[in-house]
């Protein structure tokens, strides 16, 4: 059965309402029933939650930070692929095998010829110096590699988020809609109704988008992810790895272009070095394509550094969805508080009888 | 009477000064000569070759300092592909323009890589190999690595000693681009970037060019490049 509210005009009027008793049977405006009988502090409540909505991303430098955010996985995603980390590890592995190789059976083959390995590296300083600096290279950039590797689901799970850019306008436009709606209400009391209502949508909205995006799952992946490239993203860091990247460059360069030909001189084809010596082979013959492969990363790396930076400098990615939830529960818990006590009378007798 | 008449005199002679002022200085760019003495060097400077020495290199040539180097001691970048004896000089050959043209660009090419990441560009200087990958220069309008507006090359002298701006001397190498100039393309002058400057001997053309430039952003972020560049200026575009 369809039970029929009292209407809420300024100009209607209700004979037999309770208010319309108490003045003498003399019928009252229910308009003036509703503003003596409205609670005020919840609509207050929810314009200072909409102004709070409104001041975080600002406070939190979020319209700046994020778009870094944003930049930072952009750049990032043309590495963060399952092949392209097995190619990085596949890059390390085989200046690994060359450098070993180097060290064994390339020195053995001078040292029948009478080459010392003291003469060697006498006369290539930059092998010598790779040779040197090998076992923290290796570790050091297998490391790096693993890192971010083990972070692959984690990097796809935030870059599956809506853009970065975009979340300071989702504190912003709900928290404008929440402040316009409580002032309104608050200021235009035929009003007071659709403005509650549009306080509890947009609470509605605040409490459904985390989940809608999956962001309880997201984000803590996300804040994972920042915390393994704690140690990655910094300046110090990148510098190593461009130490590193001008030492292996250097040897390598040794290697194709010094140790190789000086067994060419010492008598071995071609041929002949490339089936002794595969793995300097390989190297040589892959190096420009590890350069292809390394250089970009090494320029993304360094390239997101201040940009790491600012998303880092923001609340932990794992309280984001509660950002949301929780002002979404206190505008709808505000919108309930705020319903009009003639209409929750008027309700409750409608029940009763 | 007197009074303003004398007054009207000595303005109008003024203006005839500072008019004949500016008509000298534009017809001194356009010839190369400023009305301060400072002579405005519109041509190509052609380029010798780097050779290795002793000492190190002389004619044309590049050196790229680590970050937190100094120009002086480096460390330096050492490029195994170098012709020098000293791998820290990569030396460098005139490209098919001869050398560094100002007043105009001498752009990429499009494209301006091979399949490889060779650098394309070969006007101001060939294609220098620089670990395995060669690299080129370029001086474009739109400087390709921070995709802001630069003005063209201009250098002029003063009693032998040079200056002038290079702001859009590019390199590019493995499908990247490192601005390479002096000052940088937004005016500044970071890490241990310094002013061009130089020689120039207006008898015999000669001239010597230095200057550095850090790298901002890329792989090599951080890192200095610094360039020199000698040879003899031909006056004309």
């Amino acid at each position: 059965m369809i039970k029929a509210r009292p209407p809420m005009t300024s100009t209607t009027f209700v004979p037999e309402s309770g208010a319309a008793a108490r003045t003498g049977g003399l019928p009252v405006p229910v308009a003036t029933v509703a503003a003596g009988r409205r609670r005020r502090w919840p609509m207050i409540v929810a314009a200072v939650l909409g102004a709070a909505l409104v001041t975080m991303p600002l406070a939190f430098g979020m319209f700046s930070k994020t778009p870094k955010g944003a930049v930072m996985l952009s750049e990032f995603h043309p590495f963060m692929t399952t092949a392209r980390l097995d190619g990085f590890q596949t890059d390390i592995r085989q200046i690994d095998a060359a450098v070993k190789e180097n060290k064994t059976s390339i020195t053995q083959q001078f040292a029948s010829a009478g080459v010392t390995r003291a003469d060697l590296d006498t006369r290539f300083p930059s092998l010598a110096s790779l040779d040197a600096q090998w076992p923290t290279i290796n570790s050091d950039m297998t490391d790096l590699l693993n890192k971010v590797q083990g972070n692959l689901g984690n990097y796809q799970a935030i870059d599956a988020l809506p853009s970065f850019r975009l979340f300071p306008w989702f504190f912003a436009v709900p928290g404008v809609l929440i402040l316009g709606s409580a002032v309104v209400a608050l200021r235009r009391l035929r009003l007071w109704r659709p403005g509650r209502w549009a306080i509890a949508i947009v609470g509605i909205g605040l409490v459904i988008a985390p989940a809608a995006f999956q962001m309880f799952q997201r984000a803590p992946d996300g804040g994972r992810m920042m915390s393994s490239f704690k140690t990655i993203e910094t300046t110090g860091s990148v510098v190593k790895i461009q130490d590193y990247f001008a030492t292996m460059a250097s040897g390598q360069g040794d290697l194709r272009l010094g140790v190789v030909p000086a067994l060419e001189e010492g008598g071995l084809s071609g041929s002949q070095v490339a089936e002794r010596f595969p793995a300097v082979t390989t190297l040589d013959r892959n190096w420009v394509r590890i350069l292809n492969d390394l250089t970009p990363m090494i320029g993304a790396m360094s390239d997101n550094v201040p940009n790491y930076r600012a998303i880092a400098s923001l609340p932990p990615f794992p309280l984001f969805p509660w950002f949301f939830v929780m002002p979404g529960l206190l505008a709808i818990g505000a919108s309930l508080l705020a319903r009009d006590r003639t209409e929750q009378s008027y309700n409750q007798q409608q029940g009763e009888s | 009477m007197r009074k303003r008449d004398t007054i009207v005199a000595v303005v109008v002679g003024l203006s005839v000064v500072v008019l004949a002022g500016c008509s000298s200085s534009s017809t001194a760019t356009s010839t190369t000569a400023t009305a301060a003495g400072r002579q405005a060097l519109v041509g190509t400077f052609r380029l010798t070759a780097g050779t290795s020495t002793a000492s190190g290199a002389t004619g044309t040539y590049f050196r790229m300092i680590q970050p937190n180097g100094t120009l002086a001691s480096g460390p330096y970048f050492d490029n195994p592909d170098s012709t020098a004896t000293d791998k820290s000089y990569t030396l460098q050959v005139p490209g098919t323009a001869g050398g560094l043209v100002t007043d105009r660009f001498q752009p990429n090419p499009s494209p301006a890589f091979d399949a490889s990441g060779n650098a394309l560009a070969g006007a101001i200087v060939a294609p220098t190999p620089f670990s395995a990958i060669a690299f080129g220069i370029s001086t474009d309008a739109t400087d390709p690595q921070t995709g802001k507006s630069v003005p063209a090359p201009s250098i002029s002298f003063e009693n032998g000693k040079i200056t002038g701006q290079l702001e859009s001397w590019t390199a590019s190498w493995n499908k990247l681009y490192f601005n390479q100039g002096s000052p940088k393309p937004d005016g500044t002058s970071p890490g241990l970037t310094s002013p061009v400057s130089g020689t120039y001997d207006s008898a015999t053309h000669a001239f010597v060019i230095t200057w550095a430039s850090e790298i901002v952003g890329g792989p090599f972020n951080g890192f200095t490049g610094y360039w020199h560049l000698q040879g003899t200026f031909a006056p004309g575009n």
